[in-house]
């Protein structure tokens, strides 16, 4: 996984995508890489895991070699609107941002394609060995990867349709871009992971991506069940681990990260996730 | 007198499920109960009778006083605008290329329709308890916020700001075109995009008038309600439980209970195993007594840092396929503010 350039980390609200970013961009610091981890989602989400305070737009070393940013949509329309489409200084906070502001609410792709457009941005740049975005949920990662061939629909021609063009060529490219979709062996999850699949097959806008399970409980080899708290608790994960076995086998993972228990920390989950990632990769 | 619930919290939490057993708990104490709910898993839907979508309320076969609803989750605004414009406009609108994709993209404009129709059920009168869980969108909180967040696009607070003076009439559009801003904008996207977007923002705002009223009454319904937020112990849910208990007093009440859901026994944090114990059971024990013990403190922290009432509802390993194991779920639960919707 950490050969490729941009990993974009997506799956179901609450299933740990965060936890797995941060533990890919620990590993990837520890093997020497010169790495830039991405809060795509919900503010806090990949600070926590890192430990720090809020992340900004603007990039900061959180570990030496290690980057994080957050994703701020006025911050990127500035930067997009500067370096993509040439346009600064006075033109790009007067009435065109603002005007480009409401575009972006309103229009389809354009307020995906500068956040999307940001981390593919980043990766053409020689800055750094591998981005890793902790992207938006399952729910609205379609229109995320989908951006640049909404705007290629869209807009015939000019800046916006050719730079379009370009971050389409990066997102396909599977030596340069990958997928990971975590999800949980239980069944929302599960039916929300198959859908994404699905659609991404239609789509082809990326390459298949790699499908980890997270929270994986293992098999309790002792059957009996004495009474008490001793055989309760063997009964509970038996019948814990036989529902998870029935989804994993529904829609196997490439990866599977063991449930941690009584870990509470954002950061000790992401420590813990880091010395998986290093076992299984 | 209706009264109104609202289930909210962070998706994967068994929301969707508290709601319902909380329904049938409701209509087995003789209350005329709805419960409206979406996107649930199939299981729970075949239980709750809503298998086959549709959004009137149906009567349960089995259970007299439970009725129940499936909120089309893929309902936008776009129902929404229809109805409160005008022939015409309407369709211009649906003739709109940016229509769909504007309401694919808004999501305040799902929750919206969401809110909508569940204000509805409440107004119609004809239960006693309304059960209403919220959908997934933006977290859950979008319920609560999307009456304003609608009124105000429609509104044509984008219209200004991309003309960037007062609101224009149709007439005007050739000199909002005209303007210099408009013409570099059109050099770099190639095409006329923004003043395509000016004319859908203008046919929109004839809604507003019905918008903005019907917003006003959804946000009484839901000011008014009682709230549970549901969450499990694990971070990211407790975090976004957190988010909601701040945030609600502003938007519409303070929640009567923040609930954890899957409650592990508590008699496991401190069962101390016995000598002759087989290995591989005695140390499952520890581990799931430390997830318990994680559990308690999580739940201790809320309620110390945020003055929360905190109700458990224990960890079922009965799958929720019947309403007598949906109802059995409630049994064991501890600090239910039962009272604030009614239930005796």
């Amino acid at each position: 996984m950490l050969e490729k350039r941009l990993l974009i980390v997506s799956g179901k609200g609450g299933v740990g995508k965060s936890a797995v970013s941060a533990g890919l961009a620990l590993l990837a610091q520890r093997r020497g890489k010169r790495v830039l981890a991405m809060e795509m989602g919900s503010p806090g989400g990949l600070s926590a895991h890192f430990g720090t305070s809020s992340l900004e737009f603007e990039p900061r070393e959180v570990r030496p070699g290690l980057h994080a940013m957050r994703m701020v949509r006025s911050d990127a329309l500035l930067e997009y609107l500067g370096i993509q489409l040439n346009i600064r200084g006075s033109t790009a906070f007067g009435p065109f941002a603002r005007a480009f502001d409401a575009l972006a609410t309103t229009a389809p792709g354009i307020r995906e394609i500068i956040t999307i457009g940001k981390a593919l941005w980043e990766v053409k740049e020689d800055r750094w060995d591998v981005v890793i975005a902790d992207a938006p949920p399952t729910g609205q990662i379609g229109s995320y990867l989908r951006a640049p061939v909404t705007i290629a629909e869209l807009v015939p021609g000019g800046k916006v349709r050719a730079q379009a063009d370009l971050m389409r060529d990066i997102l396909a490219d599977p030596e340069v871009t990958e997928m990971l979709l975590v999800t949980l062996p239980e069944e929302l999850p599960t039916t929300e992971t198959e859908e994404t699949l699905e659609w991404l097959a239609a789509e082809k806008v990326i390459a298949a991506p790699r499908i980890i399970a997270n929270r994986v409980l293992d098999e309790l080899t002792d059957p009996s069940s004495p009474p008490g708290p001793l055989g309760e608790a063997a009964e509970l994960h038996r019948s814990l681990w036989g529902e998870q076995q029935e989804w994993l086998r529904r829609l196997p993972p490439q990866h599977q990260l063991p449930y941690l228990f009584g870990l509470f920390t954002p950061g000790e989950v992401a420590a813990r996730m880091c010395d998986e990632f290093e076992a299984i990769t | 007198m209706t009264t109104t619930l609202i289930v909210t919290g962070a998706g994967g939490v068994g929301k969707t499920t508290v709601a319902a057993a909380i329904a049938i708990r409701a209509a087995r104490s003789g209350m005329r109960t709805l419960v409206v709910t979406v996107d649930p898993a199939r299981r729970l839907a075949a239980t709750l009778g809503v298998s086959d979508l549709g959004n009137d309320p149906q009567p349960h076969v089995d259970e007299p006083n439970l009725w129940a609803a499936m909120l089309d989750a893929s309902a936008s605004w776009r129902a929404v605008a229809m109805r409160h414009a005008d022939p015409a406009v309407a369709t211009r609108l649906a003739d709109n290329e940016f229509f769909q994709a504007a309401s694919e993209h808004f999501p305040a404009s799902q929750a919206y329709a969401a809110a909508d129709q569940a204000v509805t059920f409440v107004q119609a009168r004809a239960w006693d308890l309304v059960v209403v869980d919220t959908p997934p969108s933006g977290g859950g909180i979008d319920f609560f916020t999307a009456p304003a967040q609608m009124a105000d696009l429609v509104g044509g607070r984008l219209l200004r700001w991309m003309t960037g003076g007062p609101l224009p009439g149709r007439r005007l559009l050739f000199n909002i075109a005209g303007r210099p801003v408009l013409r570099v904008a059109d050099s770099i996207l190639g095409s006329d995009l923004l003043e395509r977007v000016a004319e859908f923002l203008l046919d929109l705002r004839t809604t507003y008038d019905g918008v903005s009223q019907r917003g006003r009454e959804i946000e009484r319904v839901l000011r008014s309600a009682a709230i549970l937020v549901i969450t499990t112990s694990d971070p990211a849910p407790v975090w976004e439980a957190i988010k909601f208990y701040r945030a609600l007093p502003k938007l519409a009440s303070t929640p009567a209970a923040v609930v954890f859901n899957r409650i592990l026994p508590e008699a496991w944090a401190t069962a101390s195993v016995p000598g002759d114990a087989p290995p591989a059971l005695a140390s499952n024990l520890a581990r799931w007594s430390a997830e318990t013990v994680r559990q308690r403190d999580t739940r201790d922290e809320f309620s110390a840092r945020y003055g929360a009432q905190v109700a458990t509802i224990p960890w079922s390993m009965i799958p929720p396929n019947s309403l007598d194991s949906l109802a059995g779920m409630l049994d064991d639960a501890h600090e239910m503010p039962w009272g604030s919707f009614g239930i005796e």
